[in-house]
């Protein structure tokens, strides 16, 4: 929004005080932006240049050495690992998110299973990720055993109120407008919504359910107990432990052995780089498509 | 805020021809979705109680033998089945305070940057920062904390303690350190997850304020930082306090980069350079080998974690009307 | 116990280690283990780090022999192996330490104590000073933190002709139920009763002041980043982080190296129970060392998988036979020969279903 102009401050009308005052604020917050940016800088920085060193083709491919001393690749089932997880946890969580908003937001207004049911998303997003591990473990993994399967509920169980709560608000974008002139030529609830409805506010609602899964793929706490700790690629999503590049980081940081840790920045580096796709592939749906 | 159209839907005679389906099957796939997307919404209550009746459930059976002692009582003994959880609630809290010690004053400041101070450049610069902050996993920043920040900070540690030595109180919060692994380096790698949020939540509320109380101060001659202290943050102090509980919420539920670098000891103490436990990354540590009635007390510990979570977030809700999953996408892990 | 080796050449010889280990597939060493067939299975096992050096080493020579069965052996801790074992998450378990009889009705059925290897456990520290002596009174005190630095008259006392400093002595143990913790305490019981006052477990009390590591590695990591450190680990984990460690007084009052053949020494004159269970803790023996560690694999006798039943009984004979050739290499002692073919017979007794 247009400031106009602020009053000529260099004059001498302006109190020494007061200018020093201005000038202390300025350098505080341009200091803070540099604080933050600064350890991001020593992470990247660190991530990729030990990453660097590590990763190569064979390090992708390659499975998980049985030898944890010995260095050597690779993290190739951590990463088939990790996006069957993730993709099954989406699988699982985006439809049935975007489905409970809907009937929050287009069926539901004012009534108080609605109200309950957007209370309740918002104390599902505090649960802790441990717990939710701990929860699918109880339920799930002490009957069925390990799986990929396992390690998704979980994950799912965590994207779901992060998906609705970004559909609900990217569906209250959408002008009524649309709406009523969907009514008025006759269609049906459930029609207006998915032919009218959803597909406005569907670049809200991609960008929003794509940094839900972001966040997934980086989870480490629900899937250390839920998905085992398989060494070479495992497609099967119900049965067999798999792995995952977040566990692994976990596991490998903790080893004193030098190649045991040059897996793990290497893995930090994959991890980050799937991460950092998903969520300028979000940003970019975002800024492209959205309505104004 | 969105109102239904308040027309009828069901019109008494056949839609005009052409219209897609119609009458009775138009009535039943209509009801049909209703019915899915009602199920939906049905299905996150039901996996919300599932949830709370299976943990509470697990975490009964410690909970009723040690009463108010599990979260009064210092002494963890999985061994002899003594349970109290009081270092580890503490240690939650100590991490937490000091992680938005050094979080808060830094995301308000890049707020304000974002909203009041930056050039338009810097500003989409500022944003890519904070959302690749964002975006580096958990344990990534573990990793990196443990295997970098951990051996480097302990000589600032042991040159701050040689410092406030002679000073009374501050010599017990600063004292030596072992190693790296501690307190205050859980404390700022948990800080450098949360300030994304408290910064884009807190942003959103600076923007909110109305531009005329802004120009109003410009036209009386106020400096930059005469018109923040004047128009924006007396509008926004309820909206920055909702923003820090949530990033407190978030701060608490971190279990992995916490776990990584706190050094696991379980230990009642003030002293930040020490290690000490988390419940989170007690949790996480301890249940793989946990049974009977140690594993009741670890999931009894995640309920009260999570209690813990609900009081936080229930209270910025309160106050500021923030929540937590309306907020930018960033983990607690 | 001075370092032996660097770490890149103990990496060289596991290497060399597992060369050999390929090549034995194909030499016949008996017939081992399956007489030719291949299986196929995938087994799931957990538990303690302390023969983790050994037990990878084992699954991948194993695994060039038998590339069908896919072992996995992430390690937790006894405590947690021997847990995945009782709600049947995992196939077998690899546990220090005895089962609690309270704890064996949890157990989805009778079990099977498989002894597979024995090793030192090292007393090592961080300090610039090389065979500090230390005896059970000493680490007693020390891990109890009566005794907080490095020049005590009680540790000086020990180590006539060394320059001890002043510096604190920072005490690292395990943060996980641990079976190398429970046999530390066993010995600390047995050779310093009075002084010893935490008892022993899988998890004890440790003073308030110390520091706790994930896994042997965990506490590796401690002492070789914190100068002054000192903490119990497997003799394997210490030299492959290239850990300096104590020299111990043993029962007979000398002074023994934490070596292999310190360890076999202690193994000879151990009683072994039916079950194959035995303590070669504080063993009596001028050569013995006295923190020797027994270990473990932890099997139901019933097995409810037939291929995963006889990939199991494939895995424990390789295991108790051909891999046993190999244990010296990375610091594990061997089992002695009596108590090793006991061991194969009990093979024999896990009941397999037909397939």
């Amino acid at each position: 929004m247009a400031v106009p102009s602020p009053i000529d401050l260099t004059s001498t009308n302006v109190q020494r005080s007061r200018r020093l005052r201005n000038h202390l604020a300025t350098s505080f917050v341009y200091g803070s932006v540099l604080v933050a940016a600064i350890p991001l800088g020593f992470v990247l920085f660190y991530v990729a240049k030990k990453g660097a060193g590590v990763v190569d083709l064979a390090f992708l491919t390659k499975d998980i050495p049985i030898v944890t001393r010995l260095p050597g690749p690779g993290m190739g089932p951590a990463i088939a690992g990790t996006l069957l997880i993730t993709l099954a946890a989406t699988l699982m969580a985006v439809p049935l998110g975007i489905l409970a908003a809907v009937y929050v937001t287009e069926y539901g207004q004012g009534s108080r299973l609605a109200g309950a049911i957007r209370f309740l998303s918002d104390v599902m997003a505090g649960v802790p990720s441990i717990v939710m591990g701990l929860f699918i473990y109880t339920i799930w993994v002490l009957r069925f055993g390990q799986s990929a399967f396992a390690g998704a509920l979980a994950l799912g169980a965590l994207m779901l109120p992060i998906v609705i709560r970004s559909t609900e608000s990217m569906l209250r974008l959408v002008p009524n407008a649309l709406r009523e002139g969907s009514a008025a030529l006759g269609a049906s609830r459930s029609r207006m919504i998915m032919t009218v409805v959803l597909p406005a506010a569907l670049p809200g609602i991609t960008s929003g359910s794509l940094l839900a899964v972001a966040r997934a793929a980086g989870e480490t706490a629900p899937l250390l107990f839920t998905i085992g700790a398989a060494r070479a690629v495992n497609p099967n999503l119900f049965e067999g432990s798999n792995a995952a590049l977040s566990t692994q980081i976990f596991v490998n940081a903790q080893q004193p052995f030098v190649g045991a840790q040059n897996r793990a920045w290497g893995a930090a580096l994959t991890l980050i780089v799937i991460v950092l796709l998903l969520t300028i592939v979000a940003r970019m749906v975002s800024r492209r498509f959205t309505l104004r | 805020m969105t109102a239904t159209p308040t027309l009828d839907l069901e019109p008494a005679g056949p839609p005009p021809a052409g219209f897609g389906l119609d009458g009775k099957r138009r009535r039943v796939a209509d009801g049909a979705f209703r019915l899915a997307a009602l199920a939906s919404g049905l299905s996150v209550l039901a996996i919300l109680l599932l949830i709370a009746v299976s943990t509470s459930q697990k975490a009964l059976p410690a909970l009723r033998q040690e009463g108010i002692g599990y979260v009064t009582g210092s002494r963890w003994a999985p061994n002899i089945d003594v349970f109290g959880a009081l270092a580890f609630v503490s240690g939650t809290m100590i991490v937490s305070a000091i992680a938005l010690a050094l979080a808060v004053p830094v995301s308000f400041g890049i707020a304000l940057f974002l909203s009041e101070f930056a050039p338009r450049r810097l500003r989409h610069i500022t944003i890519y920062v904070i959302d690749m902050l964002a975006a580096v996993p958990s344990v990534v920043f573990g990793l990196w904390g443990l295997i970098v920040l951990a051996p480097w900070i302990v000589k600032i540690y042991d040159w701050i303690a040689d410092k406030v030595d002679p000073v009374p109180v501050l010599n017990i919060l600063f004292g030596k350190p072992v190693n790296g692994r501690s307190f205050f380096t859980a404390g700022i790698i948990l800080a450098l997850m949360i300030t994304p949020i408290i910064t884009s939540l807190t942003r959103e509320v600076f923007d909110t304020v109305p531009p005329g109380q802004k120009e109003a101060a410009w036209a009386l001659g106020a400096t930059r930082w005469e018109m923040v202290r004047g128009a924006i943050l007396p509008h926004s102090r309820t909206g920055m306090i909702g923003a820090v509980m949530l990033g407190l919420g978030r701060a608490m539920g971190e279990t992995i980069a916490a776990a990584l670098v706190i050094g696991s000891s379980a230990r009642l103490t003030l002293h930040l350079f020490s290690s000490g436990d988390a419940m989170a990354a007690v949790i996480a540590n301890q249940f793989g080998e946990s049974g009977g009635l140690h594993r009741s007390a670890l999931v009894a510990m995640g309920v009260v974690l999570f209690a813990m979570t609900i009081v936080v977030n229930m209270v910025a809700r309160a106050i500021a009307g923030k929540t937590p999953s309306a907020a930018p996408v960033r983990g607690r892990r | 116990m001075t370092r032996h080796k660097s770490g890149m050449v103990r990496m060289t010889a596991l290497a060399a280690v597992l060369a050999v280990g390929a090549a034995a597939c194909g030499s016949d060493t008996g017939g081992t283990s399956t007489g030719g067939t291949q299986l196929s299975a995938t087994l799931k096992g957990s538990g303690a780090t302390f023969p983790k050096g050994f037990y990878e080493v084992a699954i991948e020579a194993f695994h060039t022999e038998q590339p069908g069965v896919t072992i996995e052996y992430p390690g937790g801790g006894s405590g947690t192996g021997r847990q995945n074992l009782q709600d049947g998450v995992v196939d077998f378990a690899g546990s220090d330490g005895l089962v609690k009889d309270e704890d064996k009705p949890k157990y989805k059925g009778e079990f099977l104590y498989f002894p597979t290897v024995a090793a030192p456990i090292t007393v090592s520290y961080n300090l610039d000073v090389k065979d500090v002596v230390l005896d059970a009174d000493s680490i007693a005190k020390i891990f109890q933190r009566q005794i907080t630095k490095w020049d005590d008259p009680a540790i000086t006392a020990l180590n006539a002709g060394a320059s001890l400093p002043s510096t604190d002595i920072v005490v690292a143990h395990r943060s996980d139920g641990s079976g190398t913790t429970e046999n530390f305490t066993k010995y600390l019981v047995a050779a310093a009763p009075g002084t010893w006052t935490l008892k022993s477990g899988s998890t004890v009390e440790w003073p308030a002041d110390t520091q706790a590591g994930n896994g042997n590695a965990g506490v590796a990591t401690i002492v070789k980043d914190t100068p002054g450190a000192i903490g119990y680990v497997d003799l394997s984990d210490a030299k492959a982080t290239g850990l300096t460690f104590a020299t111990i007084v043993n029962q007979a009052g000398k002074k023994v190296k934490a070596t292999l053949d310190g360890a076999s020494a202690a193994l000879a004159g151990a009683t072994v129970n039916p079950d194959l269970t035995y303590n070669p803790l504080n063993a009596a023996g001028d050569a013995a060392y006295p923190i020797t560690a027994p270990t473990w694999i932890l099997v139901y006798k019933n097995q409810t998988d037939a291929a995963k039943g006889t990939a199991l009984k494939a895995f424990l004979t390789y295991v108790l036979t051909d891999a046993q050739s190999f244990a010296n290499d990375v610091d594990y002692a061997k089992l002695p020969d009596s108590l090793r073919q006991k061991a194969v017979a009990q093979v024999d007794t896990i009941v397999v279903p037909a397939a």
